[in-house]
């Protein structure tokens, strides 16, 4: 796997120099592989944000360097802003950014930066759409028309029609009910699968990491807590508990099982696998 | 940068002026500031240097954080002085090269008007260091409210007023988070012509301007569900009451005020 994203040494201070100056990044070394599905937990304030600001260069490091296809983004001006293409950055209540005529418009604003012809950008306008379920006679209404989980998606299919390398979702489904959660979750799943492009997602929810992503980080006090697979971090609940953060409730209820003597497994973090293994026990207790 | 604006900037403390009543603070720095303007020499105009000094020692706020305020200012210092210095003349000439005449008056008249300028910023900017913005609208709308008698409404201004203060720091906020949203969409908003930069000020301002209209709406609802009509019967959870301290602080700068014209009318005017 080669890596599209190198964090070498990467700290950031804001208010740099003042007596009110904060960590909010300490000496981060992460390396993103092509094709992944990464997750970032962490709770309010350990870094997240900060630390995906870095990553198309909206920030710049006070220390360290961020590499993208293993250039240094902030070599030049023609290399950071060919970050912001190859990076696509969609942050928290994408929605509030909308501002075109049209919803056409308005996803065609990005593609329109990259100074692409119009039948190219028309193109990546239609497929963007098709990945977000953007009908087409959506296409022409003002964006101030729809309904709030309308303008989210096709604010994501304006940051999709860039067609980045890597596409970076903050908070993809904060303030969606749960169905249209799922559906969001469904959506950036279905993208990954049928472009292979790199996707990372930064999320409070567990349960949401959980059915999305391989390979997940946890951030804490400006740094990098833990870095492995999913069933890596949630077999260390204790831990997560003491950063703030919270186990899917399926696994506390395992945890809870196997506590009263029941032999399961410690990582079940997902309702289906659940039920697999409830099955598998009744079975080997009707087989006593 | 943006986050840079210290427009009504308070300084919490616990000082003689923080606790004083806002409209006494409002109506004494009204009337300082007159009187620096009724200074005709440098002794009259000492004993309003004199009481700014005081009152910054008093206030608690560090004096480094005072000096800031005068920094925006520094260019028009400058220019006065040397405004001053060039074209006004009399006196006995110092310094003279070909039609240009540095005068004893000139000399005098941009050292005073400097001194004169920093007092009333200096002045102005304790009134917001030492008075939150609630107060001083609160202030205002009390000391203004006999032109309610006019038909002019006294309580919505003030309303405006905190209300608009209010939003500053929360709409640099959301200035910030749309301006990184659309840069990461390539949006270029540091190159170009002026035209191209205006133009690419359109993504930021509509968003904003649609945020700010929703945000007003909610606020009005919220009012509302508070069950606020306006000004009318409205009282007041804190009453503002005039204190000893207050009567303290009438009696300095009275007693300042009344030096002025004295030490006016037994001196040499300079200016």
């Amino acid at each position: 796997m080669s890596a599209v994203i190198e964090v070498k040494n990467l700290s950031h201070y804001y208010q740099k120099g003042t007596p009110l100056q904060v960590t909010a990044l300490k000496d981060i070394n992460l390396t993103i592989n092509q094709g992944e599905i990464l997750g970032i937990i962490g709770h309010t304030g350990s870094g997240k944000s900060t630390l995906i600001s870095h990553f198309n260069g909206l920030l710049k490091p006070s220390e360290g360097t961020v590499l993208v296809d293993g250039e240094d983004i902030h070599k030049d001006k023609e290399t950071l802003r060919n970050s912001r293409f190859k990076v696509g950055l969609c942050f928290q209540y994408p929605e509030y950014q909308l501002f075109e005529e049209t919803v056409y418009k308005d996803i065609a604003f990005g593609p329109k930066n990259m100074k692409l012809s119009d039948d190219e950008i028309k193109e990546r306008v239609l497929r963007a759409a098709e990945h977000t379920g953007v009908s087409i006679d959506m296409l022409d209404k003002s964006p101030f028309d729809l309904s709030g989980g309308e303008k989210r998606r096709v604010a994501i299919a304006g940051v999709m029609a860039m067609e980045p390398e890597v596409l970076v979702f903050d908070e993809p489904a904060a303030g969606l009910d749960p169905a249209g959660r799922k559906k969001l979750i469904d959506l950036i799943k279905d993208y990954h699968r049928s472009t292979g492009c790199t996707v990372i997602v930064v999320s409070h929810s567990m349960e949401d990491i959980a059915r999305l992503s391989d390979r997940l980080i946890v951030m804490n006090n400006a740094g990098i807590a833990m870095d492995g697979t999913i069933q890596d971090v949630f077999s260390r609940a204790d831990e997560l508990t003491e950063m703030g953060l919270d186990v899917p409730e399926i696994t506390k209820i395992f945890a809870e099982i196997k506590k009263r003597g029941f032999d399961v497994p410690p990582d079940v973090y997902s309702v289906d696998r659940a039920v697999d293994v409830i099955r598998s026990l009744t079975e080997g207790r009707a087989g006593l | 940068m943006i986050s840079d604006i210290t427009f009504g900037q308070y300084y919490p403390s616990k000082s003689v002026l923080h606790k004083a009543d806002p409209r006494m603070k409002l109506l004494l720095t009204f009337v300082t500031i007159i009187f620096l303007f009724v200074c005709k020499n440098f002794l009259s105009l000492a004993v309003m240097a004199f009481i700014t000094v005081l009152a910054v020692a008093v206030s608690g706020v560090p004096l480094k954080t005072i000096l800031k305020s005068i920094r925006p200012v520094l260019i028009i210092l400058v220019f006065t002085a040397a405004l001053n210095i060039f074209y006004t003349k009399g006196g006995e000439v110092y310094y003279e090269i070909w039609k240009i005449q540095i005068t004893e008056k000139g000399v005098n008249t941009a050292i005073f008007t400097i001194i004169r300028i920093v007092i009333l910023v200096v002045l102005s900017s304790l009134l917001t260091y030492t008075t939150t913005p609630t107060d001083l609208t609160t202030g205002l709308e009390r000391l203004l409210s006999p032109l309610n008698v006019l038909h002019i409404k006294v309580h919505t201004l003030a309303m405006m007023m905190t209300l608009a203060l209010r939003f500053i720091p929360t709409l640099v906020e959301e200035i910030e988070r749309i301006m990184n949203a659309q840069k990461a969409r390539g949006a270029d908003l540091e190159t170009g012509s002026l035209v191209q930069r205006a133009k690419a000020l359109i993504p930021i301002f509509v968003p904003l301007m649609v945020s700010s209209f929703r945000r007003a709406y909610e606020l009005a609802f919220a009012m509302t569900c508070r069950c606020y009509t306006g000004g009318e019967g409205r009282t007041r959870m804190k009453q503002m009451k005039l204190s000893v301290r207050d009567f303290v602080l009438l009696f300095i700068c009275l007693t300042a005020c009344a030096g002025v014209i004295v030490l006016n009318i037994f001196f040499e005017a300079v200016i």
